[in-house]
């Protein structure tokens, strides 16, 4: 046994983990190896060394620090930790949760609007006026008069009669679910969307159909002549069937509610944005055999007569057109209506401004389902719902 | 070591039965134990404190996997290297190394002015030596000298080869007595 070997051996000398064997050679080494023996006392004297090192202590009110720790949680605790998973596993549960509301609050709002129509044709009654969409409309409605104006435009393509109230009551007496059913229409909607609330009316067409054009500043003017024309127009309507307003049950509660709400810059803003709520000069259904066709034949008339073309949009049951015409074309344009198909005017005053609007709904199919189509075009189509919800008081 | 295993037996049960003052008995009998080590380890009051305490929680927790094959004292110890080890090797160490200071200050006792100066120079020489030991020969160093395990006791433990756990106690021990040297008689 070399010295170097020997020494390997003095740490399991030490502690007495030696076999028999090899305590036998080492002590035989050392026996005869008087520096080992010297290494081998200075090795041990380190070890006592080591031994008599005083133990460390922890400190004072650990134990009461590590019971305080492992004291359960109260119940809530445990809840919330419960609650509080990881985001891994929290994200997409979260994610599914909204799409998961989302198709349930439309799910709902589908529901809702069914039954409210199905409750207004049922009982007939006005629904209250504070709607949302009504107040926002209000708030966009510049001075008091224009707002009644657009309250009476309303009722103008869903009930197909005359401006009269007189001829109101009488289209009831004549039908009454279906009139109620038109006026269940007016029912405040559950908020829309942003992008459905939003002033898409025909005006604005009309302004973006002129720029597209290119055309003249002349041309805009005339078409919001047009609509301050209309707008007179249905001032002096408003005037002349004040007393029936009166005494109706709702007198279009919205209009002066919202002017109050209104900021004081809306309210003292030109009737522009009454002029974009204007309504339409005439009115009417055009039933064809062929929508596509009749577009077509109605775009030749269009070019033909010098009118112009301010919008369109679809509906379930064909298209609504709106035109700017003049008084001197109109009559050859309702003769080239009724050669497209059956037109039927549901508005149609005796006296005709100098520039006219013209809305048309061009559908196909028995009147039945016109008529359904047409209500649900009202629902899907944009300007179809700025229309409905502009009107609702007859004046 | 103290001769608990009888006790131990017993405070195990109490454990496992949830009795609640048997944790209790297994803090009073073993925090010293374990924050020496701790303190040992990794040098910082504080640092110590917190992974000694943390021993204690996971004894709590997991009492029902101890099956009893180890001393609970044995078991503890594994614990508390295990955590000693893994945070110095992931550098998970929030507070800053300041081992020789608070090495030193434990050296404190209270004893006569000269023995006191005597004594305190030993032992800081002491605390510094095994301190500057590599991690690895340190915890045998530790667990060997200071704690008593037995060989098998600290290769169960740390999980190791017997040899391996002489091999590095050797080592430990050969660096300490370089170290120490001025202090042997």
């Amino acid at each position: 046994m070399t010295c170097h070997d020997a020494r390997e051996q003095f740490s399991a000398l030490v502690d007495d983990a030696l076999t028999p064997s090899e305590r036998a050679a080492l002590d035989a080494h050392l026996a005869t190896c008087a520096d080992c023996r010297r290494e081998l006392q200075r090795f041990r004297d380190t070890v006592a060394l080591l031994h008599g090192v005083e133990p460390l202590r922890a400190p004072a009110g650990f134990v009461d620090h590590v019971l305080e720790a492992a004291r359960p949680d109260p119940w809530y605790r445990r809840l919330l930790r419960g609650l509080f998973l990881p985001w891994p596993i929290k994200l997409p549960m979260e994610a599914a949760a909204i799409v998961l509301v989302g198709i349930g609050v439309a799910l709902v709002y589908r529901a809702t609007l069914d039954t409210r129509q199905f409750a207004g044709g049922l009982s007939g009654e006005r629904p209250a006026a504070e709607s949302p969409v009504t107040e926002s409309l209000g708030r966009r409605a510049a001075a008091p008069a224009p707002a009644r104006e657009l309250s009476t435009r309303r009722d103008q393509p869903l009930t197909g009669e005359q401006d009269k109230p007189g001829e109101q009551s009488k289209l009831k007496d004549q039908a009454p679910g279906l009139a109620e059913t038109y006026q269940a229409k007016e029912a405040p909607e559950p908020p829309k969307s942003p992008a459905t609330i939003a002033p898409r009316s025909l005006d604005a067409a009309v302004e973006k159909k002129h720029e597209e054009r290119g055309e003249t500043q002349a041309a805009k003017q005339a078409a919001k002549t047009d609509a301050a024309d209309a707008t007179r127009a249905a001032l002096e309507r408003a005037r002349t069937s004040g007393e029936a307003e009166s005494l109706r049950s709702r007198p279009a509660p919205a209009a002066p509610r919202s002017q109050a709400d209104a900021p004081p810059g809306a309210r003292s803003a030109p009737p522009v944005a009454a002029l974009r709520f204007a309504p339409p000069t005439v009115s009417g259904r055009l039933i064809v055999s062929d929508v596509d066709a009749a577009l077509r034949g109605l775009a030749e008339v269009v070019t033909r007569l010098g009118a112009v073309e301010n919008g369109r949009a679809d509906a379930s049951g064909g298209q609504i057109v709106e035109l700017s015409v003049s008084r001197d074309a109109y009559p050859e344009l309702t003769r080239e209506l009724a050669r497209l198909g059956r037109w039927q005017p549901s508005k149609e005053p005796a006296e005709l401004p100098a520039q006219l609007r013209v809305v048309l709904q061009i559908t196909r199919g028995s009147p039945r389902r016109r008529r359904r189509n047409f209500r649900r075009s009202l629902r899907s189509n944009s300007i179809a719902a700025d229309i409905r919800k502009t009107g609702g008081t007859t004046s | 070591m103290e001769g608990l295993t009888g006790d131990d037996a017993s405070l195990v049960d109490r454990l496992r039965r949830g009795d609640p003052r048997a944790f209790e008995d297994l803090v009073i009998a073993y925090q010293h134990r374990v924050f020496g080590v701790a303190l040992r380890m990794l040098g910082n009051r504080a640092e110590a404190e917190e992974l000694a305490q943390e021993v204690f929680l996971r004894v709590h927790r997991a009492i029902g996997e101890f099956r009893g094959e180890a001393k609970l004292s044995t078991w503890l110890y594994a614990i508390a290297s295990r955590l000693c080890l893994n945070r110095l090797a992931t550098g998970e160490r929030r507070m800053a190394r300041q081992g020789e200071e608070t090495l030193t200050l434990l050296a404190s006792r209270e004893v006569g002015p000269a023995e006191k100066m005597e004594r305190n120079e030993l032992e800081t020489a002491l605390h510094r030596a095994i301190a500057e030991l590599g991690e690895e020969r340190r915890i045998v160093v530790v667990l060997r000298d200071l704690e008593g395990l037995s060989y098998e006791e600290i290769a169960a433990a740390l999980e190791l080869e017997l040899g391996t756990v002489r091999s590095r106690l050797h080592r430990a021990r050969m660096d300490l007595r370089e170290k120490l040297e001025r202090f042997l008689p």
